[in-house]
């Protein structure tokens, strides 16, 4: 056997061992993985929405990085990806990483409700001023954890800095002492959604001989920055869900034929919003009105949308103000809200309010809205979380449009006597439990139109028209983007892995390298010394020099 | 990190071990071939643990209650690795030679197998994969101090075999003997009651190794007066 004929270890490197090498090594990295490890650190993180609105685009337009991980003081070239938390990051810093650096990773806060007014009304303007452009590095979301501050702090206090630090020696000490990061992420190249946006519609029909119809509108997406973060609570979840409250209560009353109110109520809800144009709403309306049987939006008294109610009393958001005798007159008279008058300006590349759609097509339409203006940054924010005291406003907003219509439909004046309210508030009784559970159900779901207008028969669209159908017979029309010229186009993917390695830059090898050389070297002259060693040590144990 | 990097952790790894080979003097007698039987026994030697460890402890991993630290149980585990004396006194009957080169190379093929078998797959994956950790140059330098634990508890049977070992010293043999299969626990010990950091634990280890390793040296010096070896 070869181990008998080597006479000792050295010959077995001398003779056998080079050979062996010569084959065994190339094998071996051949057969091993390219990433042999996983990563210490594996996040779920989120990516910037992308969409091209009129072929005009929006948002981050790329996914995949493999860059040095820096923080926002010490990035400098496109090979770094910036990470940072949300609320740090200024609009200039944000302005410079968009034209120069490879990619941008921002955390979230770690708790929304404790952030100061300043900080919330920060984040919302750069969430605005980020979907304002296209961006071409990629651009995701975290959120907070704790080894994710562990990163952050390390990049923030990290001495790896292009700048010459004072000495040799100093530079030395911090590629030694501190951590890189190569932030990872693989996802595949952005590709086009197949978006089908839906619209729920079901009637309450009047008494007959009536053709007067009232439509109450909604939508239920939402509209933040990151798809898969956002709960859009007020916007638009607290519509949808006052629009199912007003369909239970009005279900009821035209449920029996004496409680019949003349006009036809028609409910609506649509699964895009104000950040594609309202697209299903006018398609829906084109569809409605342009038909050969369009019946059912004849004689509209006039069109009521509704939109971010949970923030405080409703406003009314006008394109035209109502005249004295008209309907909506009469309806904003029992509702008491302050209007807000905005003309439309079919210049902008969005419509302002979700009635513009329906005035557009010369109807009379309002927007109930607890926003002052149209360009509130609160309308598309990865903030808009659920709340209670939103709740609250919830449903006293129902309950108050509610008792409007009711008035409205019923022509009631306010001279009534006791008994009657009596039996007004007990019909028009506003079902808190059931406000409390669509609202937190709707906004615990992503409800962008990336991910409800790509699964039209499952998720919030399905439990949507099962809870309406309840009430109403519900009809379920899929819109269809144009071909040739697409109104909006909306791109995948929307979530990735992120991998965090921490690394050394590559002089610290060359560190260690000498390192190790200068301990073997020391190992060296310890063997080498040990025979003298033993015989001092030996002398000072037994008292008495070694017997030769 | 890199293939550079890998080298690095090998070479902190292997050359103490082949120097310790190399110049200590046992390669005169041609021992590559006991110290490669020695490598040999320490495996037959581990599997025969963990053949006893499988068979009569209950499993660590799967116990009911997560982080609890049970002191009766990971002694009695310890007790297991009298068995690692035993498999070095075979490797210490089975080299022929005077005392010192006996120790070296049961020693250093007992090491080196252990090397070998428990350290190499974990720098291969480790060292070379693009995440770097301090661990693996850690790891490297544990190896270093389990060369000269090894070597210190070679010595330790060697002499407790001698039936010449003087009678005044042998407490003292047995009882550092005695306490050698407790010697990964003890360390872990002082680790977790001082709140040590992984870098101060190595450092215990080495104080450590060495404390026992120049008592054991100090009674092989006394004997081989005695002997006249």
């Amino acid at each position: 056997m070869w181990l008998d004929e080597a006479d000792g270890f050295a010959e077995i490197f001398k003779g056998y061992l080079p050979f062996y090498l010569f084959v065994a090594l190339p094998i071996f990295i051949i057969m091993s993985p390219v990433n042999p490890v996983a990563a210490s650190h594996e996040f779920s993180v989120y990516r910037m929405q992308q969409y091209d609105l009129h072929t005009v685009p929006h948002g981050c337009r790329s996914a995949s990085f493999n860059l040095e991980g820096r923080s926002l003081t010490s990035w400098s070239t496109s090979r770094h990806c910036v990470v940072a938390r949300v609320q740090d990051i200024t609009l200039e810093q944000f302005l410079e990483i968009r034209n120069k650096a490879g990619a941008l990773l921002l955390v979230l806060p770690k708790n929304e409700t404790l952030l100061t007014p300043e900080e919330r009304e920060h984040i919302q303007l750069l969430e605005m001023a980020m979907v304002q452009q296209e961006i071409n590095a990629p651009v995701y979301f975290a959120r907070w954890t704790p080894e994710m501050e562990d990163i952050l702090a390390d990049l923030q206090h990290s001495f790896i800095t292009d700048d010459k630090s004072g000495t040799a020696l100093e530079a030395m000490f911090n590629t030694v002492s501190s951590n890189g990061y190569q932030i990872v992420v693989s996802a595949p190249t952005p590709q086009k959604l197949d978006s089908k946006p839906v619209t729920l519609h079901g009637k309450l029909i009047g008494r007959s001989g009536s053709a007067q119809t009232i439509v109450i509108a909604a939508n239920y997406d939402s509209a933040a920055l990151v798809p898969e973060i956002s709960q859009g609570a007020d916007c638009n979840a607290s519509g949808a869900v006052a629009l199912l409250e007003l369909a239970r209560i009005f279900s009821r009353i035209y449920s029996t034929a004496g409680g019949r109110g003349a006009p036809t109520l028609v409910f609506v809800l649509t699964s895009v919003g104000h950040s594609l144009n309202y697209f299903a709403t006018k398609k829906w309306l084109e569809e409605q009105l342009d038909s050969s049987d369009a019946s059912l939006l004849q004689d509209v008294s006039f069109v009521s949308c509704m939109e971010c109610v949970s923030r405080g009393p409703v406003r009314m958001h006008v394109s035209r103000p109502p005249r004295a005798p008209s309907p909506a007159h009469s309806f904003r008279a029992r509702l008491g809200a302050p209007l807000q008058h905005k003309k439309i300006n079919l210049a902008d590349e969005l419509l302002a309010w979700h009635h513009e759609r329906f005035s557009i097509r010369r109807m009379t339409a309002f927007t109930l809205s607890s926003l002052q203006s149209h360009k509130d940054s609160g309308r598309s924010t990865v903030l808009d979380t659920p709340s209670e005291d939103r709740i609250q406003n919830l449903v006293s907003n129902v309950a108050r449009i509610a008792r409007a219509l009711a008035s409205h439909i019923y022509n009631i004046t306010d001279d009534e006597n006791d008994e009657d309210a009596g039996l007004y508030d007990d019909v028009l009784n506003v079902d808190e439990a059931a406000i409390r559970y669509w609202y937190n159900y709707l906004s615990s779901q992503s409800r962008s139109a990336h991910i409800v207008t790509t699964s039209p028969n499952g998720g919030v669209t399905g439990a949507l028209e099962r809870v309406l159908s309840r009430y109403m017979e519900v009809t379920v029309s899929t819109h269809a983007v144009d071909k040739r010229e697409p109104e909006y186009t909306l791109y995948s993917p929307t979530s990735a892995t992120l991998y965090v390695y921490s690394v050394k830059p590559a002089v610290f090898d060359l560190i260690l390298t000498l390192a190790i050389v200068c301990y073997l070297a020391v190992v060296y002259f310890a063997i080498q010394a040990f025979p003298r060693f033993y015989e001092e040590y030996a002398k000072i144990v037994t008292g008495k020099t070694k017997v030769q | 990190m890199t293939l550079y990097h890998f080298g690095n952790c090998l070479a902190l790894i292997y050359a103490p071990y082949h120097m310790a080979y190399k110049y200590s003097g046992i390669s005169e007698y041609a021992s590559f071939s006991k110290c490669v039987y020695a490598g040999g026994l320490y495996i037959f030697t581990q599997l025969c643990k963990m053949l006893l460890l499988a068979t009569f402890f209950p499993d660590s991993d799967s116990s009911p209650v997560e982080g609890e630290y049970n002191v009766i149980l990971e002694i009695l585990k310890s007790t297991v690795d009298f068995a690692d004396l035993l498999g070095i006194y075979f490797a210490l009957n089975s080299v022929p030679g005077k005392g010192h080169a006996k120790i070296l190379t049961s020693a250093i093929g007992w090491a080196s197998a252990e090397l070998v078998v428990t350290r190499t797959v974990l720098l291969w994956v480790g060292a070379r994969g693009s995440e770097f950790d301090w661990r693996y140059v850690r790891s490297c330098a544990e190896s270093n101090v389990a060369l000269i634990q090894h070597a210190a508890t070679a010595t330790l049977v060697w002499l407790w075999t001698r039936s010449d070992l003087p009678k005044k010293h042998s407490p003292i043999v047995v009882s550092l003997l005695a306490l050698t299969p407790y010697r990964a626990l003890i360390e872990e010990a002082i680790g977790s009651i001082f709140h040590l950091c992984a870098w101060a634990l190595v450092a215990v280890r080495a104080i450590h190794a060495s404390a026992v390793g120049l008592s054991a040296l100090a009674t092989y010096a006394i004997l081989a007066q005695q002997i006249g070896i």
